[in-house]
């Protein structure tokens, strides 16, 4: 018996024929649980897109509450909408990795440690009317202190003024920098600021340390420097023109697009 | 080994030979899953589940195994069941399985399911070799449970996400002891585990390798 | 002669067949602070050394002093400070003591800043002693051996690396680790690897780090955030460090930080005893010094635009942190350290280059001495092995003998 099954005949047998009845355990696995596990998946994108939002409680039906949700694809250059990608399978993360969609930062500019930032992002309106929405959801993301943080910030309709910010990932000490998530510290950015005055070009919202007193300023998590520290350079990048600050013009009404356009093209001669 | 009893081989890998405690197996997963007990709970699942059906896979063919492929084999099969247990958790358990990330993955590499199937399923009937897997499962997530009980209590001040001690950040009293939230508590939680079943098994110490020089005996002060 | 009658009195129920028989480590480690031991080692009486313990480290724990009367002062000076420019005392127990020893927060009375850092300091140091040397007495017992007088010098260098404004109950959480899980589980005094007192900071660094770490720990006055001179240095570099601060400021303590290591002068005097009495190893002082200095002026030339850190010079990283403290009494502790003489050079090297790499490189940790020393003190059995080894060798081809096995 041992003698027949080291022979090269029973190895072979055996092998293979394991390995075709693992595979088609696994495949049909693989196969049928497929669509189910996509479902997970956005489901857990909306429950985040919906509790930035303060739209999310739980056990409720997240699909119909998201109707109320309009997904749309910006031009991070020009602030306009575009209909090149579908919304609902556009990827912004894998955009930022292909060179052909995508940007790279340097140095000063690139202030929230990102190195690639893609040319289009999606955005997600709250509210009846897109066009004149009661939230804007942004996508933002940079570098905490041990590794890349993302999350979404909620705008009101003016495009300035905080409703909530969420992060659903990140791996930032716990007890400290992991507070983000605190429910205690994410209620304080109801109400707050981007921008200090409504010319203003580059966001002023900042996290300090030592009670907050402006409108602009967010009381930092308490012992978590770089932590903080982060969460301020990736608002200020992804608000600022270099993000979503085009995009933002059109719903401040003061600041003509024009105006934008032109305090882009400075700051940008600038960081060259 | 010999005389196994379908008892013995469920109920000796919980105390008196735990894979993790006495066989120092599988310590990686346990440091990585334990932060809460819900977590631990489902590993400790998955974990029963692929030791003990590769066991009985590996127990049913293990005559027709050849000895020169047979860790290969051992490996398909695990790698096959724990593929299956991943695709399954990310299907029905989401949430948690975003928590165990790549640790689902990495049952293939627990030493425990590997030492069952070549320690055991090898030599054994199927029916014992499934109570065996089952047993050290059991072995594991003892182990697991216990410290996930320590670190999600004093780390977060909830057992399975009830909050038990409220902490301060959400106005209670509790300050929650953030090193128990950081992997390497775990292996204090396992050591000081180490050190009671050691004292209430004492057969579980290990010789000593060396002799040290005898003290002074500070017995007799005279 | 009362006490000598006394004890000897007692001494019998204490013996074996006595009724305390069980408590024979305690009347042991009273007798021996009284009078020296009746019995004399006959081999080595701890792993590592062959002296006379007790007297070691009573000797230590004096050259504590200075850092430590220094640091109440400084304490209290610092809190008074603040107080002075409109913040809120802390109330409570301490804040009545004060009141009658002190009557008000004079910050240029002496006798005030000593009394409220001493409200701070001396609470911390007395639940370290009663908490730790209760699991010292207990270990002992259940061991049937004498307390070992090392915990003396634990608990003074352990209460010293605290900031003033810890609550008490993380500070008998941190000695309860540094003596059980530090110490006692590897055999007790002796027989541990590493510093227990570190160990026990440590525990508390990673546990709490709210109340050990950041800006608002070090003064005792509600909501002032005074940061260190390393998290100056770390967040707004060295000219907001220089400007704040002189060098000498920091070399005589006068800036916040862990009561005991603020003040490097006090600490260079304790360092000075430790030294004459051939008590502290000089190598290895010398070790994390130079270790220290050739790092620095490495990170000084490499240089960096957005690491501020880069550009401290050696004498600045001697002066702030914790650096002088640990160097001087942490580095030096004989049982956690390499015990060959070459040894104890690399290893003191091992722990200035580790310190000077975690204080600049590293984002996270301002202060990297004490988990350099930790560091270290892992590396320090395997410095000795090669060194031990080397030795055997030489020895070897000095005297022909062929060895028994090869190693």
């Amino acid at each position: 018996m041992a003698q027949s099954n080291n022979s090269i005949k029973k190895i072979l047998t055996v092998a293979f024929a394991l390995c075709i009845v693992c595979s088609v355990i696994v495949s049909t696995a693989a196969v049928a649980l497929r669509p189910m596990q996509q479902l997970n998946q956005e489901l857990d994108r909306k429950t985040n897109i919906l509790s930035v939002a303060n739209l999310y409680e739980e056990g409720m039906d997240v699909e119909a509450e998201f109707e109320k949700i309009t997904a749309r694809v910006v031009d991070l250059r020009t602030g306009e909408y575009t209909d090149e990608f579908d919304p609902d399978t556009y990827n912004s993360f894998e955009a930022a990795r292909d060179p052909a969609s995508s940007r790279t930062l340097s140095g000063d500019r690139d202030i929230a440690g990102l190195s690639r930032q893609e040319n289009f992002s999606t955005v997600y309106l709250v509210g009846e009317d897109p066009d004149d929405p009661e939230q804007i959801i942004l996508p933002i993301r940079g570098q905490g202190l041990w590794g890349l943080m993302r999350g979404y910030i909620s705008l009101e309709g003016d495009g300035n003024t905080f409703v909530g910010i969420t992060y659903y990932e990140h791996s930032e000490t716990p007890g400290l920098g992991a507070e983000v998530n605190n429910p205690r510290w994410q209620a304080q950015w109801e109400g707050k600021e981007v921008f200090a005055d409504d010319q203003a070009v580059a966001p002023a919202i900042s996290l300090v340390k030592g009670g907050a007193s402006e409108s602009t300023e967010v009381d930092a998590l308490s012992g978590a420097t770089l932590t903080s520290r982060g969460v301020t350079n990736m608002l200020k990048f992804w608000l600022s023109p270099e993000g979503f600050g085009e995009y933002l013009a059109r719903f401040r009404g003061e600041v003509s697009p024009d105006e934008a356009q032109d305090a882009d093209v400075e700051l940008e001669s600038e960081g060259a | 080994m010999s005389a196994a009893t379908p008892k013995g081989v469920l109920t000796t890998p919980i105390f008196k030979n735990n894979p993790i405690a006495l066989q120092i197996l599988g310590i990686c997963s346990a440091l990585a899953v334990t932060t809460s007990m819900s977590v631990s709970l489902v590993m400790t699942l998955a974990v029963i589940f692929v030791t003990a059906f590769s066991n009985l896979f590996v127990s049913l063919i293990r005559n027709h195994i050849p000895s020169s492929i047979r860790i290969i084999v051992q490996m398909t099969i695990i790698a096959s069941l724990v593929i299956v247990v991943d695709q399954i958790l990310k299907a029905y358990a989401y949430e948690i399985s975003k928590q165990l990330s790549v640790f689902v993955g990495l049952i293939i590499t627990n030493c425990i399911v590997m030492g069952r199937a070549e320690g055991f399923a090898m030599t054994n009937t199927p029916g014992m070799s499934f109570l065996d897997g089952v047993g050290n499962g059991i072995g594991y997530g003892f182990i697991l449970m216990t410290v996930g009980f320590f670190r999600e209590l004093l780390g977060a001040g909830s057992v399975f996400g009830f909050t038990v001690l409220q902490p301060v950040q959400d106005g209670g009293w509790y300050v929650p002891n953030g090193l128990l939230l950081l992997p390497p508590s775990a292996f204090f939680i396992i050591g000081l585990i180490i050190w009671v079943l050691r004292e209430t098994h004492p057969e579980q110490v290990e010789e000593n390798e060396f002799k040290m020089k005898e003290n002074t005996q500070p017995k007799e002060a005279v | 002669m009362g006490i000598r009658q006394t004890l000897d009195n007692l001494e019998p129920h204490f013996h074996k067949g006595g009724k305390y028989e069980k408590f024979y480590p305690l009347y042991e480690a009273v007798d021996t602070i009284f009078y020296s031991p009746p019995d004399v080692a006959k081999t080595t009486a701890h792993v590592r050394d062959g002296i006379d313990l007790k007297r070691i480290m009573i000797t230590v724990w004096l050259c504590t002093f200075p850092a430590m009367f220094f640091g109440m002062w400084n304490a209290g000076w610092q809190a008074n400070m603040a107080i002075a420019d409109g913040f809120a005392s802390m109330d409570g127990w301490r804040e009545a003591i004060m009141m009658v020893l002190a009557s008000g927060h004079e910050a240029d009375s002496l006798w005030a800043n000593f009394v409220l850092g001493a409200t701070y300091f001396l609470p911390i140091y007395l639940v370290t002693f009663v908490v730790g040397g209760f699991w010292e007495v207990l270990f002992a017992i259940k061991r049937g051996h004498e307390v070992n007088e090392g915990f003396f010098v634990t608990s003074i260098l352990y209460a010293l690396i605290l900031p003033a404004t810890i609550p008490l109950w993380q500070v008998a959480l941190g000695i309860t680790f540094g003596v059980v899980i530090g110490k006692e589980i590897f055999g007790g005094t002796g027989k541990n690897f590493l510093n227990p007192a570190l160990t026990g900071r440590a525990f508390l660094y990673f546990a709490y780090p709210a109340q050990i770490s950041g800006d608002a720990v070090w003064v005792a006055a509600d909501g002032f955030t005074g940061a260190t001179a390393l998290s100056v240095a770390y967040q707004d570099g060295m000219a907001a460090l220089s400007s704040q601060w002189s060098w000498w400021d920091a070399f005589l303590g006068f800036m916040p930080g862990s009561v005991g290591e603020t003040s490097t002068l006090a600490i260079f005097i304790g360092a000075a005893v430790l030294l004459w009495t051939k008590i502290a190893s000089w190598r290895i002082m010398l070790g994390v010094f130079l270790g220290m200095v050739v790092t620095s002026a490495l990170l000084n030339m490499v240089g960096s635009e957005s690491n501020p850190m880069f550009a401290m010079p050696w004498y600045w990283h001697l002066v702030v942190g914790g650096f002088a403290f640990g160097m001087v009494f942490m580095a030096t502790d004989p049982v956690s350290a390499s015990m060959t003489n070459p040894g104890r050079l690399i290893f003191g090297a091992l722990i200035g280059v580790m310190t000077v790499l975690i204080r600049v490189v590293n984002p996270a940790f301002p202060e990297g001495i004490m988990l350099a020393i930790l560091f270290a003190n892992l590396f320090a059995p395997l410095i000795d092995h090669f060194f031990v080894q080397a030795n055997i060798k030489r020895r070897l081809q000095r005297t022909g003998v062929p060895a028994e096995e090869t190693a």
